[in-house]
């Protein structure tokens, strides 16, 4: 048993800088792009409960595995794919390159990028979210300084926080918006 | 299929908000721990998001410096490894719920050390001050503030946290308010080096006619600011280890030049050493050394170097 905060540091150091590579991979592989977040995720926490038995010792293979296995498993369940995808799933390997140039992307411009993330943020958004990230006060704080609720604070610090997070991963840092069939649920 | 992990990464989201509060509490961690144990969707949705909010801490850096200066220019070759070694430290803000006032004149207590003198001062309100070599700061401590100026040299701080009173440093144009608990601070010149091992700070430029700026650097991270600019590494554990090797009396350095090196002996003693080749003084060494054991020093660079030292009762000179 690897214990719990050395599988959240491999997870970190060694799994999460997959991310493009691998949200591009399921993207290339899976028609609902609304899935993508989900499936992602899903190979994020099948990584994280088998690495408990112990880590791998080529992270990329393990993912890209673990993420074909699942899309393989998914579309067959599914009866939505042909069967020509599921063959192309199978042989496809994951492209190397691309992953490796990601990786060394991600982690070096991590300071250009920051500044870049925030500016994509909607006005509001970003006026919160530079309260905290550069002038280190608290959500009570913020809330008095612009004015507002501690609520509307979190709710647009929460927000800030999702695409920035995923901007600096290496995604494109859009404002998640609720999927087709959580609006429809959310109007019923 | 579509929901979980947005509903995931939304709950992991106000988690890692609230984690940052300065009223975070031990039953709150006990409650997030259980959340997190629940599902390997909920852990992997809150390591992902706090990993790449953790990352745009970067921002911190001031955003667009007037005076590129010799830091800057530095910048992308020097600190290129840190910045790799994303550090998953949790980030813990223990931050004064005050917002600055101004102080209570209070009349400040002085401390100060000789060349190669190291001493630990306590402060009245509990706090203590570590002062490196040739180090001077003043200290003012009272119910609303407590304030701690560094007129020279360097201190590692651990603050007493105390509910609403704030504790700040001035160091030059630079002040740095404590949102934590543990940190160094050193000043040469208009150059301030802080580097923190525990919580949190804000470095803020005071300089007048400036708009003000600020960063805040979390444990593990090192902010170098000098003239218009402030330049933070992020998850430099190591850097910041070695920079605070002085307390137990030693000299750290990792691929360090033997210009800079030499420059650090030179501190704790009154003995200035030149290295008159500039091919010499861009030698890199690592090792750790005894800080007041200069001859140790030099002996190595004669013995494993291969370099010439020659002493008199006024200066060392290096050379090839």
């Amino acid at each position: 048993m690897i214990d719990a905060e050395a599988i959240d540091d491999w997870f970190c150091r060694e799994v999460l800088p997959l991310e493009p590579a691998l949200t591009r991979y399921i993207r290339r592989n899976w028609r609902q792009s609304e899935d993508v977040f989900d499936l992602l995720h899903d190979v994020y926490a099948l990584a994280l409960g088998g690495a408990r038995s112990g880590l791998p010792d080529y992270t990329q293979g393990y993912v890209f595995t673990i993420a074909r296995n699942l899309l393989t498993q998914r579309s067959r369940r599914a009866r939505i794919v042909s069967f020509e995808l599921i063959t192309d799933l199978e042989s496809l390997e994951p492209d190397v390159d691309i992953f490796s140039a990601d990786r060394n992307m991600v982690a070096r411009d991590d300071l250009r990028r920051a500044g870049a993330g925030i500016d994509n943020l909607p006005p509001r958004c970003r006026e919160v979210v530079r309260l905290r990230k550069v002038e280190g006060l608290t959500t009570r704080e913020a809330a008095d300084r612009l004015g507002v609720g501690i609520d509307a604070v979190e709710q647009q610090l929460t927000k800030g926080m999702r695409a920035l997070a995923d901007f600096m991963l290496g995604g494109p840092g859009h404002i998640a918006r609720p999927s087709r069939r959580e609006r429809q649920e959310r109007s019923k | 299929m579509s929901g979980p992990a947005h509903r995931a990464t939304d709950l992991a989201a106000l988690w890692i908000l609230r984690q940052e509060e300065p009223d975070w509490t031990a039953e709150q961690q006990a409650e997030l721990d259980a959340w997190l144990d629940e599902s390997l969707l909920h852990r992997a949705a809150y390591l992902r998001l706090r990993e790449g909010w953790r990352r745009a801490d970067a921002v911190a850096r001031d955003e667009a410096p007037e005076t590129p200066d010799e830091i800057q220019q530095a910048a992308p070759r020097r600190w290129q490894p840190w910045a790799m070694a994303a550090s998953i430290a949790l980030i813990f803000g223990i931050s004064g719920t005050t917002w600055w006032r101004a102080p209570a004149p209070v009349a400040p207590v002085n401390f100060a050390t000789p060349i190669g003198g190291h001493q630990t001062i306590g402060l009245a309100d509990g706090s203590r001050v570590e002062l490196n070599t040739a180090t001077a700061v003043r200290a003012a401590i009272d119910g609303d503030m407590r304030t701690v100026w560094l007129d020279r040299g360097e201190a590692y701080f651990e603050v007493a946290h105390r509910n609403g009173v704030p504790f700040v440093v001035h160091a030059g144009v630079r002040k740095i308010t404590v949102l934590g608990t543990k940190f160094s601070v050193r000043r040469e010149g208009d150059k301030v080096s802080v580097a923190v091992t525990e919580g949190r700070v804000r470095v803020e430029d005071l300089s007048p006619a400036k708009a003000s700026r600020a960063a805040v650097i979390t444990a593990g991270d090192l902010a170098i600011a000098r003239g218009g600019s402030t330049l933070v590494a992020l998850g430099a554990k190591e850097k910041v280890e070695d920079a605070l090797a002085w307390r137990e009396g030693m000299l750290t350095f990792t691929s360090t030049t033997l210009g800079d090196a030499v420059a650090e002996f030179s501190r704790y003693s009154s003995r200035p050493i030149l290295i008159p080749d500039a091919a010499v003084a861009a030698i890199r060494i690592d090792g750790a050394f005894e800080a007041d054991n200069v001859d140790a020093f030099l002996r190595l660079l004669s013995d494993a170097y291969g370099l010439r030292v020659e002493q008199d009762a006024k200066h060392v000179r290096i050379s090839a």
